[in-house]
Parts: structure tokens; C-alpha cells; sequence
């Protein structure tokens, strides 16, 4: 028996003495169970564990802020990307949970290839890596004898999965079939709202994952053609190709976008660089005043993340204002409270829905707090 | 051997009809003026040919009634990006052909002896420093010079750089410059400043502007003027240093003046619309087929092509679909078949 092997049979079996004496004593902190657990990762592999995952190193971006979604803190973190660290520390999350700033980044490095001898020293029980990045990144993971769940990315039905594996491997299966419900709930809710609108109705909505370098929008088959759909809109460039699509400043007048949705990677880019652009001048959205921030919470609400029904009844407000009415505040407070035991502050909501930027933009005084009302 | 003979030899080799060098240098000096008008004229957003000659006077100040859109597109989008074009071509295709001539050899380009590498990795630091367009343009020149100096010191044999030590130091110093591009990418934020450089590295006019095209223009007349005015000194040089300096040339002073404006034009490009290969190799061989190789004509010759090149190029790349084809690619998948074919040619009857 290896070493790791050996120790994490002993972990195995400290832990379980210690959950039968604590459940002896009537004292279980959690339902955790000492069986092995099995879950089925995207690759298509069968991966076990001893036990729910203690000790987790995630080295997709988003599935550390994805960990602390479904357990409700950071205690299962064990090492992450340093993307994910920005992510985590210079938002929200890190508000809430201060001690992820002594989480180690260094267990991967360029190409998202991990760094084992770093991730040997954390000694995690369970290590997440992507699954279509190749085999390149995962095979020295396997030699070095971890335990490894691979996750692909891009849809609902993914994301989804990602929700189901982290429940099951941590143990909060009860937690992660609740956020798939809300998941699932949100969606019927809007496709409901949205399901007699004409083609006509539906306002033409660009994204733009880059616009200070080039131009890049989201065509068809990205998650953000999946979620403008979705919301009551309709994304002209998805005609035009898949993916992402790098264009000129004429293509944009073509399609004469009535909302541009704007990236929240490009940490300078704001709505006041595209009003400003003399090139867009005639474009309806900017004519209109329809040029939005995408909002950032416990991740960006961009890509598919754990608060993504937030992020399609914000979108979904400002493609349909007629039809799409909820308190998202409010809401953003409730989903906080059950996500992640946190009750964020007026002033961190503000920051969330990057009031300081939207908010002179049309239908954006929905969004207000009560002092901006 | 008389110079003129040397230097001239498809005038003195054969015969032409007095009305042959007029008709072909009036077909040279139309063909980036017919490309860029009609260029005008097309694009992903649909424009009638009418739209675009009203706008355009609107552009110069006469009361026209233009939509708002449509003078945009032509005087904000597609005049500027076109401009840029020309500029870009035919500073390329000069300082190639000035290379050739005074590495005396014509396989030199900016690409092959690094320095557009070098101009990448000046360029790619200033955008990981984000010094804006002015530190990039700085940037892009002082490592293109750096590595236009390496590649000389480097090859040069008695006084001469002969091919093979040309080809050598051009690939080592290439592939110096490539690593330490690699590097700025390495550090570079995923997020932010790396998808920047990247893109910027493939070469594309997409971001064209006013402002971009007075800066790329105004060092593009400063440094196009001092090599036209030289045409005549880099025959001299192409005849070799003690040749040159037996004709009373100051060959060091003049070889540096040459380089230091061809590396000032490749940097200029490099600065607005990042790496564009194959050009500056590319369009001065098509122009010595046309005009022989003398630079007094050859200089001329291969601004004016590349310059009409560039944007037919360029409107591929911004037509042919949605999204933009990186030029870099395009120019590369036209420049390499095509110098292979010229290679084949004109190698059989020995480079002239």
C-alpha cells in the first residue's frame, strides 16, 4: 500500500470510529456516512472515495466558488486556481469568508497543468480538473495517485452535473438537489413568462466577452446565446456563427443590437466606454440607453455559475420589463441566506448589480435600493 | 562592366516599346488608388455605391443628406481602416525591399530576420505594461532595432552576410524574441491582458481609427522619405562595401540610416495593427518582376503594390464572414505559396 494510500485508509478509519462514537454518544454533527462514495464524472469515469471529500483542490476557475456554493463556506477548500483566488477574494465570497485569503493557489500552472508536488503538500482527498482540456492535464494527477473527477463546462445541463457530482462527493447531496430544484424552477418560470413572444418582440442582445482589445461576441451554442434566449431575447450574432466570433465595428451596426451586454472579465470595460464609442452612435442600444454590466456575485454571472437563476431574472428584467416583475433584491438576500448562510448588506448588493455603472441606464432604477428609489 | 549596366539589367538587356513603361507605371500608381476606392464600397454592413460617394462629400464638408449610419461606416470604419491598409502595405513592401538591398540578398524580409519578433516582444511588453499606443509604438522599435542589430552583428562574414549566416542569425534571433514573447503571454492576466496580446499578435486593422492612422502615417512619410531619397545609395550599397566605398559612398552611416527608417516602418505597423508577415518578403519580389531591380524604380514600385495588396488582403478579412480572419494568417497563407512559386521562378535565371 502506498503512502497516501495508507493514510487516507487511516483517515478512513479514524474517521469512521470517530462518527460512530460521536453517533454512540447521540452527538452526529452531520449525516455524514462512512461508506465509500461513488460519483460519475463528466469523462464518463467512475471515481470513489473513502468517505465525503474533506479536502478538495479545484483547478477549473469556476469550480472553487462552486465548492463553496454547495458546502457554504470554504472549509472543504483545500487549493484552488489562482484565478479562482481573484475571484473568490476580490468579491463577495471573500467578504463573507475572510479565511480564503490563506487558501494555496500554487497547485496549478500555465494551461491549467497542476503543479503535483504543490498538490502532494495539501494532501487532498478529492482533486477536480477539466475534462476536454486533454489528457495531458489529468494523467500526471492519476500517476501521482490522487483521486480525480473531471468536469467539462459550457451548458445547463453540465452545470447541472457539476451541482449533483460536488453534492454527492461532499456529502450535501440534500443541498445540491436545492439548488438544481431553483434551477430548474427559475427556468420553467421564465420560459413560462416568455413562451407567447413573437421573434419580433424578442430585442436583438449582443454579448461581448471582449470589447477594449477586440471585438468578441457569443454566438450560437455559447451560454450566454443559451440564457438571452431564455430571457426573452434574441441573439442576432448566433445566426452569423458558433461560439465565440471576433468582429469588426461594422458587423455590430449590422445587426443593430437593442442591448449589449457587457463582460465582466474586463475589469476597466464599463457601458460609459460603448456610449462614448462615436462608432455606435446610431446603434439602438446605445440610442435607448440599454447597455449593461453583467452583474457579479459569488462568481461572475457570465458563465454558467451557481447563482445563474439570478442571473436570468436580471437579464430577463431588462430584455422583458413588462412581463418580467420580481424583488431581486430581495431575492439575492433569500438565495445568499440558504446558499451561503450570508445576508449580504444594501451596499454589497449595489456592488453585485455594479449599480455604480448600470444604474442610469434604462429600466436599471428597478434595481435600486430603497435609498435609491 | 558599366553601373548602369549592373544595376539596370532589364533596360539594358532588351528592347521595350516607348509606350511599355509608361502604361505599366500607370497601372502600378492606379492599382492601390482603384483598390482602395472600391474598397469603400464594400463591407458586412450593406452600403450602396451612391451611399458611399454621398457620405464621402459629406466627409469633405458639402451639405449632403447621408444617414447618420451609413457616413459612420464610410468615414469612421471603412475610410480609416483603409487608409491604414495602404499605409501599412506600402511601408512594409519599402522596408522590405530596402532590406533586400542592403543585406544584399532577397530573402530578407522583417519576418525572416526577426525583426518583427523583436518588435513583437517590444510590443507585447508594452501591452503587459499597459503603456498605451505610444509605448507600444516605442516598444515595437527599440527591439526591432535590437534584433535588426543582433542579426547583423551576427551574420556578418568580411563585410558581407551571406545568405546561409543571414538565414541562421534571422532564426536564432527569431526564436530568442518568440521565447521572450511566450514569456510576456506566461505572465501576462488571462483575463484581461493576455486575450490582448494575442489577438494583437495575430495582426488585424479591425481596430483602425483616426488617431491610428496619423500616427502610423505620419512615421510611415518620415521614414518612407528618407528611404526614397536613399534609393539611389542602396544601389550603390547592393554593389558591395568596398565597391560602394570606392564610389565615395559613406557606407556604415548609410547602411544605419536605411535600417533605422525600415525597422521605424515595420515598428509603425507593428504598433497600430500588430504582426503582419509575408508582405514586406512577398510584394518587393513581384515588383522587380515588373520593374527590374532598380531600387530607384524597385522602392516606388513595391510601396505603391504593397500598398493595393494590403487592403485586397484586408477586404477578405473583413468580409469574407462574420467574424474577422486574423490578416497575419491570410497574408501568410497567400505570402508562403506564393514566394515559393517566385522562389522556383526566378532562382532558375539567378536572383538579379
Amino acid at each position: 500500500m502506498s503512502e497516501p494510500l495508507r493514510r487516507r485508509a487511516l483517515t478512513a478509519v479514524a474517521a469512521s470510529a470517530a462518527i460512530a462514537l460521536a453517533g454512540a454518544a447521540g452527538l452526529a454533527p452531520t449525516p455524514a456516512q462512512a461508506d465509500p462514495v461513488t460519483i460519475a464524472d463528466q469523462n464518463g469515469a467512475t471515481v470513489t472515495l473513502d468517505g465525503p471529500a474533506e479536502r478538495i483542490a479545484t483547478i477549473p476557475i469556476p469550480a472553487a466558488s462552486m465548492v463553496v456554493a454547495i458546502d457554504g463556506g470554504t472549509d472543504r477548500l483545500a487549493g484552488m486556481h489562482p484565478l479562482s483566488k481573484t475571484a473568490l477574494t476580490e468579491a463577495i465570497l471573500g467578504e463573507f469568508f475572510p479565511a480564503s485569503v490563506d487558501i494555496p493557489s500554487d497547485v496549478v500552472g500555465q494551461g491549467f497543468m497542476p503543479n503535483v508536488e504543490a498538490l502532494l503538500a495539501l494532501d487532498p482527498d478529492l482533486v477536480l480538473q477539466w475534462a476536454h482540456r486533454g489528457d495531458d492535464i489529468l494523467a500526471p494527477l492519476r500517476n501521482a495517485g490522487f483521486t480525480v473527477a473531471a468536469l467539462r463546462y459550457g451548458t445547463e445541463e453540465l452545470t447541472r452535473g457539476w451541482i449533483e457530482m460536488l453534492g454527492t462527493a461532499t456529502g450535501n447531496a440534500d443541498k445540491a438537489a436545492e439548488l438544481i430544484a431553483w434551477r430548474e424552477q427559475a427556468q420553467a418560470e421564465i420560459t413560462g413568462l416568455m413562451a407567447d413572444l413573437s421573434a419580433a418582440d424578442r430585442p436583438r442582445t449582443v454579448y461581448f466577452l471582449r470589447y477594449l482589445s477586440e471585438l468578441r461576441v457569443a454566438g450560437e451554442g455559447t451560454y450566454n446565446d443559451f440564457y438571452i434566449d431564455l430571457a426573452g431575447g434574441t441573439n442576432p450574432a448566433a445566426a452569423d456563427g458558433s461560439g465565440w466570433l471576433t468582429v469588426n465595428p461594422e458587423q455590430v451596426l449590422a445587426w443593430d443590437p437593442e442591448v449589449i451586454l457587457l463582460n465582466g472579465f474586463e475589469d476597466d470595460l464599463s457601458p460609459a466606454d460603448v456610449y462614448a464609442n462615436p462608432l455606435f452612435a446610431d446603434v439602438t442600444a446605445i440610442r435607448d440607453r440599454r447597455v449593461y454590466k453583467v452583474p457579479l456575485g459569488g462568481y461572475r454571472w457570465d458563465p454558467p455559475n451557481q447563482e445563474s437563476p439570478l442571473m436570468w431574472r436580471w437579464l430577463a428584467m431588462l430584455l422583458q420589463p413588462e412581463l418580467a416583475d420580481w424583488p431581486l433584491r430581495t431575492q439575492i438576500v433569500e438565495a445568499y441566506g440558504w446558499i451561503y448562510g450570508q445576508t449580504p448588506t444594501e451596499a454589497q448588493i449595489d456592488g453585485i448589480l455594479r449599480l455604480a455603472m448600470n444604474g442610469d441606464a434604462a429600466y436599471y432604477d428597478r434595481f435600486a435600493g430603497d435609498a435609491g428609489r | 562592366m558599366s553601373l548602369a549596366g549592373t544595376l539596370g539589367r532589364s533596360a539594358a538587356g532588351r528592347r521595350e516599346p516607348a509606350w511599355r513603361a509608361p502604361a505599366l507605371w500607370g497601372g502600378i500608381a492606379a492599382f492601390p488608388l482603384v483598390v482602395g476606392l472600391m474598397s469603400l464600397g464594400i463591407g458586412r454592413y450593406p452600403v450602396p455605391i451612391d451611399q458611399v460617394l454621398l457620405a464621402l462629400a459629406a466627409g469633405s464638408g458639402f451639405a449632403v443628406d447621408v444617414p447618420g449610419t451609413v457616413e459612420r461606416v464610410v468615414l469612421l470604419i471603412r475610410l480609416p481602416r483603409i487608409l491604414e491598409g495602404l499605409v501599412i502595405g506600402g511601408g512594409l513592401a519599402l522596408a522590405g525591399a530596402a532590406l533586400q538591398g542592403v543585406f544584399r540578398n532577397p530573402l530578407v524580409g522583417p519576418q525572416i530576420i526577426g525583426v518583427s519578433s523583436g518588435a513583437a516582444f517590444g510590443g507585447a511588453l508594452a501591452l503587459l505594461l499597459g503603456l498605451g499606443l505610444a509605448g507600444l509604438m516605442a516598444g515595437a522599435f527599440v527591439f526591432g532595432i535590437t534584433a535588426l542589430v543582433i542579426v547583423f552583428a551576427l551574420s556578418r562574414v568580411d563585410g558581407r552576410s551571406p545568405v546561409l549566416m543571414l538565414v541562421l542569425a534571422g532564426v536564432v534571433t527569431g526564436a530568442f524574441f518568440a521565447a521572450l514573447v511566450s514569456l510576456v503571454t506566461f505572465l501576462a492576466d488571462p483575463n484581461d491582458t493576455l486575450p490582448a496580446i494575442v489577438y494583437w499578435l495575430m495582426g488585424s486593422f479591425a481596430t483602425a481609427s483616426w488617431p491610428k492612422v496619423g500616427l502610423v502615417a505620419g512615421v510611415t512619410a518620415v521614414a518612407a522619405t528618407v528611404l526614397m531619397a536613399m534609393r539611389f545609395r542602396i544601389n550603390i550599397l547592393s554593389l558591395g562595401d568596398e565597391d560602394a566605398q570606392a564610389l565615395g559612398i559613406a557606407v556604415e552611416p548609410t547602411r544605419w540610416a536605411i535600417l533605422v527608417a525600415a525597422t521605424a516602418l515595420v515598428a509603425g505597423s507593428v504598433a497600430v495593427a500588430g504582426i503582419i508577415g509575408w508582405v514586406g518578403l512577398v510584394v518587393p519580389h513581384i515588383a522587380r518582376m515588373l520593374v527590374g531591380p532598380d531600387h530607384r524604380r524597385l522602392l516606388p514600385a513595391a510601396a505603391l503594390l504593397g500598398a493595393g495588396y494590403m487592403v485586397l488582403v484586408d477586404n477578405v478579412a473583413r468580409t469574407a464572414t462574420a467574424s474577422e480572419i486574423p490578416l497575419g494568417v491570410l497574408t501568410a497563407i497567400i505570402g508562403a505559396p506564393m514566394f515559393a512559386w517566385l522562389l522556383r521562378r526566378t532562382q532558375a535565371g539567378g536572383w538579379t
